[in-house]
């Protein structure tokens, strides 16, 4: 019985959240929360490296360019099965994050984020010009009618393809959350922390950071395959360089190293950029200026200022507030 | 495999990338060895310049003239950014600069946009003549580039060196605390360095123009060249960022004569082998303090 409730208790939020996301289909128009549901999976790697390692990387694009044209390339020249295509999607993401990881995880956190980038726009100028006669350059590569109808979730139908993207965003979530609870998680904030206490305990700093960067890529990657399959098309657009900070961003805004930020920056930013584009056209300038905003007032996100606001409510609500957070302050000089 | 009569200009056109690669990295280098911040905004100031070197030089008939505004406006400019935002991240981590400094790279470029419109212009070469050199022509203007690349080295050697304030910079490389401790103003070396390195980059972006077409995203295309020049050198490190700027321009332009899309992918490769035998690149140090 109490293994049970245990199991629930771990399992309840991750339920919760994805609840109120189905529910928000409802009420939402579909390519909206499909957008925010692959966006938030797009997040959930980059908020993984900079919240639990202390690698930030400007160079998302190029892991989700490797996804998204490893499906392409399946579902265009090869095969026709959706399913496929996303798990061969992911198999390219881990090879590639096992591939340059050993060399990129020994860098120092500068030249990390440095390198990433230079690897994006290495890959954005790879699939435009040098391996134009495959990606078809610009024009991209088009295959949304070659993707058969498949039995029990037919991909193809944006409805239930929303299905397949929530349930692999709950097990990508399920997986995060465990990650975690466990020692590896304990021991990738180590690394962040003091890697040299990590080394004293025993372990191995560069193979706790390769890990890391694995799982966070090939998650990235996992994002770029969903990616593919949904819109049936993919460009060089994909990994350009102008892009590199949406990643970056949705974690900022949701909130570094929180569990459920990228869902939460995920839906502020497709919901701002909608908003935006409509009113004012322009937005890469109030992007811009909301990036250098958040991260003067103090890199909490979006879900951190609003629990700090509500807990300062709560207290002034409950009377004798005022000694508390005087008390609080006192505590913190 | 390659024409021989290719090579002379293609070294001098390596060389006069090389010089632009130079000037863009030399502000990014600058405030990495002083402020430990990555200001990738340099690459806005860059984007200015051109388009004060475009819109001048339309409007007083000289490209000079807009070079000059270029380089007021990018100093300005930096400046600003400076006073307004770096001034108040400096005690945070590097990568923290990072995503600031990108901020304001992505909203600056969304002014410009919203001043110039999306279409690339094109600046007139103020100097059409060729030259010949072993029997290939090379335009004038290229070698006037390399001129004024290896002007600003040697007053910025010049001035680092020889001038109490460029030593102090120096010593701010080394140890920032030390400097502060011998009772120099270090906030202001910073706002120095900061307009000196804007006013590079303007500079990079103003010369450049007349060799590429400005348009909006010309920062962002140069983007991966200038990381890839401040890792090879190492950050920080102003003989490092010269020689692996030269290094860079000549890959890129000898690259693409032997096979063209070479030209892009080579200097990555370089990066990446460096980068294996050396993690912090050629003259970077190794061990930093704060």
């Amino acid at each position: 019985m109490t293994r049970i409730i245990d199991a629930l208790t771990w399992w309840w939020g991750l339920l919760l959240v994805f609840g109120v996301l189905a529910l928000g289909c409802i009420l939402l128009p579909l390519p909206f929360v499909i957008e925010i549901v692959i966006f938030s999976i797009y997040a959930i790697g980059c908020n993984f490296l900079l919240g639990r390692v202390g690698f930030i990387s400007f160079g998302q694009p190029a892991y989700l360019a490797v996804g998204a044209y490893a499906t392409a390339f399946y579902l265009f020249y090869a095969g026709t099965n959706p399913y496929v295509g996303v798990l061969i999607g992911i198999a390219a993401g881990l090879a590639a994050s096992l591939a340059i990881g050993p060399l990129f995880v020994r860098l120092r956190s500068d030249y990390f984020a440095l390198v990433n980038l230079a690897l994006a726009v290495i890959i954005y100028y790879l699939m435009q010009k040098v391996l134009a006669g495959v990606t078809h350059g610009d024009n991209g590569l088009w295959f949304l009618t070659q993707i058969d109808s498949t039995p029990v979730l037919d991909l193809t139908r944006p409805s239930q393809f929303l299905v397949f993207a929530l349930l692999v965003a709950f097990a990508v979530w399920a997986l995060y959350k465990y990650l975690d609870d466990s020692i590896f998680g304990a021991c990738c904030l180590a690394a962040k922390v003091n890697e040299d206490k990590l080394r004293f305990l025993g372990y191995s700093n560069f193979r706790i950071r390769l890990a890391a960067f694995v799982i966070a890529n090939t998650t990235t990657a996992l994002a770029g395959a969903l990616y593919a399959v949904y819109l049936g098309f993919v460009s060089p657009e994909i990994a350009s360089p102008s892009r590199a900070a949406d990643p970056i961003v949705v974690t900022i805004l949701g909130g570094v190293g929180t569990l459920y930020g990228p869902i939460v920056g995920a839906i502020a930013y497709t919901g701002m950029k909608d908003l935006i584009s409509k009113l004012v056209g322009n937005w890469e300038l109030l992007i811009g200026a909301l990036v250098v905003f958040i991260m003067l007032a103090g890199e909490t996100g979006i879900l951190g200022t609003a629990e700090g606001l509500a807990k300062r409510a709560l207290r002034l609500v409950r009377g004798g507030g005022r000694s508390e957070i005087k008390t609080m302050r006192g505590s913190k000089v | 495999m390659i024409d021989p009569h290719l090579i002379p200009s293609g070294i001098v056109f390596g060389l006069s990338l090389g010089s632009i690669f130079f000037l863009m990295t030399v502000g990014l280098s600058l405030c990495f060895g002083m402020m430990r911040v990555i200001s990738l905004d340099q690459l806005l100031y860059y984007t200015l310049g051109g388009y004060l070197a475009y819109s001048i030089s339309l409007a007083a008939g000289s490209l000079w003239v807009g070079v000059l505004g270029g380089v007021a406006v990018g100093g300005l400019a930096g400046l600003a950014v400076e006073r307004l935002i770096f001034a108040r991240i400096y005690e945070r981590q590097v990568t923290f600069s990072m995503i600031t400094s990108f901020g304001i790279l992505i909203a600056g470029v969304g002014v410009i946009k919203s001043i110039w419109g999306l279409v690339p212009r094109p600046v007139s070469v103020p100097i059409a003549a060729q030259i010949d050199i072993l029997g290939a022509d090379v335009p004038v203007y290229r070698l006037v580039v390399v001129a004024i690349a290896a002007l600003v080295y040697v007053g910025i050697w010049l001035f680092l060196h020889r001038t109490i304030i460029g030593k102090a910079i120096r010593a701010g490389i080394e140890d920032v605390e030390h400097v502060e401790g011998l009772g120099i103003n270090v906030a202001r070396l910073f706002t120095l360095t900061f307009i000196i390195a804007g006013a590079l980059s303007g500079l990079a972006g103003a010369l450049n123009a007349p060799l590429i077409m400005v348009d909006p995203q010309m920062g962002l295309d140069v983007m991966a060249f200038a990381f890839m020049v401040v890792i090879i050198g190492g950050l920080g490190s102003l003989k490092g960022t010269l020689i692996s700027s030269l290094l860079v321009g000549q890959i890129v332009s000898l690259g693409s004569l032997i096979y063209a899309p070479l030209a892009q992918m080579a200097p990555f490769a370089v990066m990446l082998l460096i980068l294996l035998v050396r993690p912090t690149g050629l003259f970077g140090s190794p061990l930093l303090k704060r």
